[in-house]
């Protein structure tokens, strides 16, 4: 691909912007909060003329578009290699967006070390942007980790009281993870290597990708990268820190965590997982799809007791996470797209309710719902904003939440209809947590704590509103039209959901 | 003598006559620690040069018993850069405690120049003199600080199990001479390759254990470990960093001329011992250190762990088949490893010694409160060293150990499951190393704290360790050439 290297162009503008930041003075706040916006803006308006420019038949032909390739490490065939399709680009302008909404979001709550904060922030953009676009395994794992400390220091210095443990536990979790699927990914390299003779292309996502590694290999690196991804997810049993996390985490901390970084769990089954270890992914899916669908109730069930409102959205995001991994492994194109999209709204949805709690956050520097109670006649907006998210959660018809999740269920449905009854109870729990909570907050007496506040309880300013109705709208859009995205991602996931139908699943435990 | 062999032995000798014009200089005008440094940094920077012109030809000296191939122009590289760093790091913390600056400058490049020798020795008994021309000048150093009762304490213990261990040593290579008849390293390698059945007479099993003992105690191998954490504790901080690195890559230096050139072709009998050892480094060092306050502590075990990485490189090597790319990978890991941790700890190390830059300032965690205010950029550059010692990319510290890992998964068997235990204890050593930046950015400086103030030695110092970290992570193609033709060199 010759001409402009947009993608690449896409990840520096943010790491300019960065090492911009770090030459301006500490003391020039406004001046640190606009360039950091520009930048995001700019980042953002690039991935829109991505967007403007795809062809989903050009690269429905190639498999992806616009690719770029440079060598970097030679001696291992190492490339630096992007590339983008359908997938990869909606969540490359969900994350374009959501980080100059975050940056937005943070000009008023954070006050201290803006400098610090905005780089970091920056820096996280590159490394969400790398992980979507990279096409080359170590490169990948390179922006994979490169994510984490960005966000370790985000929620470890901006964050909570309890904000030290929490973002060590984050580190962790995911580093434990991360750090096994490096073993994976290098023996996956060096099984191809003795393959084929060379290291030439031992790490290129696109010859590795259906390959055909033996089972022995299959069923160990599938192991690896799933406790990465399932970590990230996060799929229960392995989502005990993200209720801490995002408790601790700063509001637009809060947003990036739920809006993309769980997204790159989801991106990593579809992209690397599944079409690097077919026949593993097959012999593995009865057991995920049991580890998904108690996520998804054990999500719901534990959210409906949460006092806290930012725990309770955490909560939430587990069991709504759990239909994305749900539409993953059933193997069924309806769910396979139901699972994208469901990762789309999913962003744009919980994202604001982040959003929504830090608004409160910010005026009454508490979050428990006891306490809250008639902000629907002390704050008419900022309620209505938070009910239409509310009920976009709950999967509302005609908003965003409900075409990803009715798409997973019909394609659960049509493989195994236990499951699909399984997962259908969670509207019914979802629907108990989220009005309950939105009944306790909004509805009733303005409670005692809330007239303590006094005027300090104002409804949301226009500044709130400029990073709320974006995703306002887009959420109505991708009710009304999921075709918009569909019609982007449909090539990919037939391919993939093809791959798969071929691939005879491994007996596991073959070392036996 | 001809000018290729004056030309293989300059640098060595350079550092030599470093060392000694030092001490003249302290003779000609006693106490002018500045024109010392300026004296050793130059020297320094000029005999870098000389090596890099003299690159690593292949050059045979005094009847093949010193050479210099790809491996010694790569060793000697790091070497110097070890001696730079140090000589750099060490004015600051010195000079407020009125510690003499020349004789730590002499010392030093004696040591540095035992390394180098080390490094291109092909005869077991140059190979002892050079330990011991590398260790005992290390005595020295460690209880350089005399008037400071945790210093000569420290230094003590080193020198009562240095000497013990450069005596068993020696007792192996003595076994070793007399089960092959030669002191020769290519010799030895020779007669072992001759046997038609390579089997282990009693004698050579016994050498063999003398040696891996003698040599686990010089890399600071679990259960060999002992001295460690007390001579880097007590250590001027200086003097600290340049022991984690200086006689480890050098003693990992011995291992590649004794262990892989010499006694290779023995490899499937000591590679046992090699997983083990690294397996309990990696897992010891790692444990212990997350139960450590003070820093230096704190580092020494997690030097203790690096040993362990630096190790499974040598494991990938031992367990390969003989021929096969892994074998040389292995060597490869090894050596890019070796490179990588010597700039991201002397730059770890380098922080605390500018920390110390007043007296009175104690080597507690705790002492880095607020770092990421009151210091904006050292607090950023220790972070950066840390992540590089967790594995963080795009560090030098994550390059390396893909490499050994890579390395350990292609020899596969028990050494592929190295390779497991290896990143398990890297998510370890994240939680130490992490709670350092927990106290510089998350927990604020006490009130009575002062400003930091470096020197221009200091900044160039850490200017240089921070560029090595950061482009040995990014581009690691500068450096894969020069320890793949290394590596080659090792096995012909």
């Amino acid at each position: 691909m010759t001409g402009f290297p947009l993608l690449s162009a896409i990840i520096a503008v943010p790491l300019a912007g960065a090492i911009l930041l770090a030459f301006i003075p500490r003391d020039r706040l406004q001046l640190i909060r606009y360039t950091a916006l520009a930048v995001a803006l700019i980042t953002f308006g690039l991935s829109l003329a991505l967007l403007a420019s795809f062809d989903p038949a050009a690269a429905a032909a190639g498999g992806f578009v616009r690719r770029e390739t440079v060598d970097w490490i030679p001696a291992f065939g190492i490339q630096y290699k992007l590339g983008v399709d359908g997938i990869s680009l909606v969540l490359v302008v969900l994350t374009t967006l959501l980080s100059w909404i975050s940056i937005l979001a943070s000009f008023k709550p954070i006050t201290e070390r803006v400098k610090e904060y905005m780089i970091a922030f920056l820096i996280l953009e590159v490394g969400m942007l790398g992980v979507f676009l990279a096409l080359d395994l170590f490169l990948f794992y390179v922006f994979w980790e490169i994510v984490l400390v960005p966000m370790y220091l985000i929620i470890g210095i901006w964050g909570g009281p309890n904000r030290i443990y929490a973002t060590i536990k984050f580190v962790l979790y995911t580093l434990v993870g991360s750090l096994l699927m490096l073993v994976a990914i290098l023996a996956t390299a060096f099984a191809y290597q003795v393959a084929t003779g060379s290291w030439t292309g031992a790490f290129d996502y696109e010859r590795l990708r259906g390959f055909g590694f033996d089972t022995t290999l299959q069923a160990l690196a599938f192991l690896a990268f799933f406790l990465a991804f399932a970590i990230k997810v996060p799929m229960w049993p392995f989502h005990t820190w993200l209720p801490d996390a995002h408790v601790e985490a700063p509001t637009a901390g809060s947003v990036i965590l739920a809006g993309v970084l769980l997204k790159l769990g989801g991106y990593g089954f579809i992209r690397f997982a599944l079409p690097l270890f077919p026949a593993a992914a097959k012999a593995y899916a009865p057991a995920i799809i049991m580890l998904s669908l108690i996520a998804i109730v054990y999500g719901a069930i534990v959210s409906i007791v949460q006092p806290d409102l930012k725990k309770l959205v955490a909560y939430s995001s587990v069991s709504h996470m759990g239909f994305v991994t749900l539409g993953i492994f059933i193997f069924q194109q309806q769910a396979l797209d139901g699972a994208i999209l469901q990762m789309v709204n999913h962003g744009l949805i919980t994202g604001a309710l982040f959003l929504c709690v830090g608004v409160i956050y910010e005026r009454t520097h508490d979050r428990t719902i006891a306490r809250m109670g008639g902000l629907a006649a002390r704050t008419p907006v900022y309620a209505a904003i938070f009910g239409f998210f509310m009920l976009a959660s709950l999967g509302l018809p005609g908003l965003g939440g409900f075409v990803g999740e009715f798409l997973v269920f019909v394609g659960t449905f049509a493989v195994s209809p236990i499951a699909a009854g399984v997962a259908v109870t969670v509207m019914v729990l979802g629907a108990v947590y989220l009005l309950w909570m939105y009944q306790r907050i909004a509805f009733g007496e303005v409670s005692e704590f809330l007239k303590s506040i006094g005027a300090h309880l104002t409804d949301v300013t226009p500044l709130e509103l400029v990073t709320l109705t974006p995703l306002v709208a887009l959420t109505v859009l991708f009710g009304l039209f999921p075709g918009l995205l569909l019609g982007l991602f449909q090539a990919p996931v037939d391919a993939i959901i093809g791959a798969l139908a071929g691939a005879q699943p491994v007996a596991l435990l073959p070392w036996r | 003598m001809s000018s290729a062999e004056l030309l293989a032995l300059a640098p060595f000798a350079g550092v030599v006559g470093l060392a000694i014009a030092v001490v003249v200089l302290d003779i000609i005008r006693p106490g002018a620690d500045r024109l010392i440094g300026l004296l050793a940094g130059f020297g320094l920077l000029f005999v870098l040069a000389v090596t890099l012109y003299a690159g690593g030809p292949g050059t045979g000296v005094f009847g093949g018993v010193y050479v210099r191939d790809a491996l010694t122009y790569f060793l000697d590289l790091l070497f110097l850069v070890i001696a730079l760093l140090t000589v750099l790091f060490a004015p600051d913390y010195l000079r407020p405690r009125r510690l003499p600056m020349a004789e730590f400058c002499a010392t030093l490049l004696f040591a540095i120049s035992g390394a180098m020798l080390i490094g291109g020795s092909r005869d077991l008994l140059v190979l002892f003199l050079g330990l011991e021309l590398l260790v005992l000048p290390g005595y020295m150093l460690a209880g350089y600080a005399k008037r400071d009762g945790l210093s000569t304490e420290g230094a003590i213990k080193y020198f009562l199990l240095g000497s013990f261990s450069s005596a068993i040593f020696l007792f192996g290579l003595a076994f070793t001479w007399g089960y092959t008849g030669t002191t020769s390293v290519a010799g030895v390698a020779a007669v072992l390759e001759g046997q038609s059945t390579v089997s282990l007479s009693a004698g050579l099993a016994m050498g063999l254990a003398l040696l891996t003992a003698g040599v686990a105690f010089k890399i600071a191998a679990v259960p060999f470990h002992y001295w460690t954490p007390d001579a880097y504790q007590g250590a001027p901080t200086p003097v600290t960093g340049y022991l984690s690195v200086g006689p480890k890559v050098a003693a990992f230096a011995l291992i590649l001329r004794l262990f892989v050139e010499a006694l290779g072709p023995l490899k499937a009998d000591w590679v046992g011992a090699i997983v083990i050892l690294a397996a309990l480094t990696m897992t010891l060092g790692n444990l212990v250190a997350l139960t450590q306050d003070n820093i230096k502590r704190m580092l020494a075990y997690s030097s203790i762990a690096h040993t362990g990485y630096i190790l499974v490189g040598l494991a990938a090597f031992a367990g390969a088949a003989a021929g096969s790319p892994a074998e040389r990978a292995g060597l490869e890991g090894l050596l890019f490893y070796s490179a990588a941790y010597v700039f991201m700890n002397l730059g770890a190390f380098a922080v605390v010694a500018a920390l110390q830059g007043r007296t009175g300032v104690t080597s507690q965690i705790s002492t880095f409160a607020g770092l990421g205010r009151r210091a904006p950029l050292a607090g950023a550059l220790m972070t950066l060293f840390l992540l590089s010692l967790t594995g963080i990319p795009p560090t030098a510290g994550f390059f390396g150990k893909a490499y050994v890992i890579l390395a350990a998964v292609q020899a596969g068997g028990w050494v592929s499951v190295l390779a497991v235990i290896a990143v398990l204890n890297a998510a370890v050593a994240a939680f130490y190393y992490l709670r350092v930046v927990v106290w510089m950015y998350m927990r604020e400086a006490p009130a009575d704290a002062q400003p930091l103030t470096q020197s221009w030695p200091m900044r160039t110092g850490l200017a240089l360790a921070a560029l090595g970290t950061v482009v040995i992570g990014l581009l690691p193609g500068v450096i894969i050439p020069g320890a793949q033709a290394a590596a080659q060199a090792l096995l012909h």
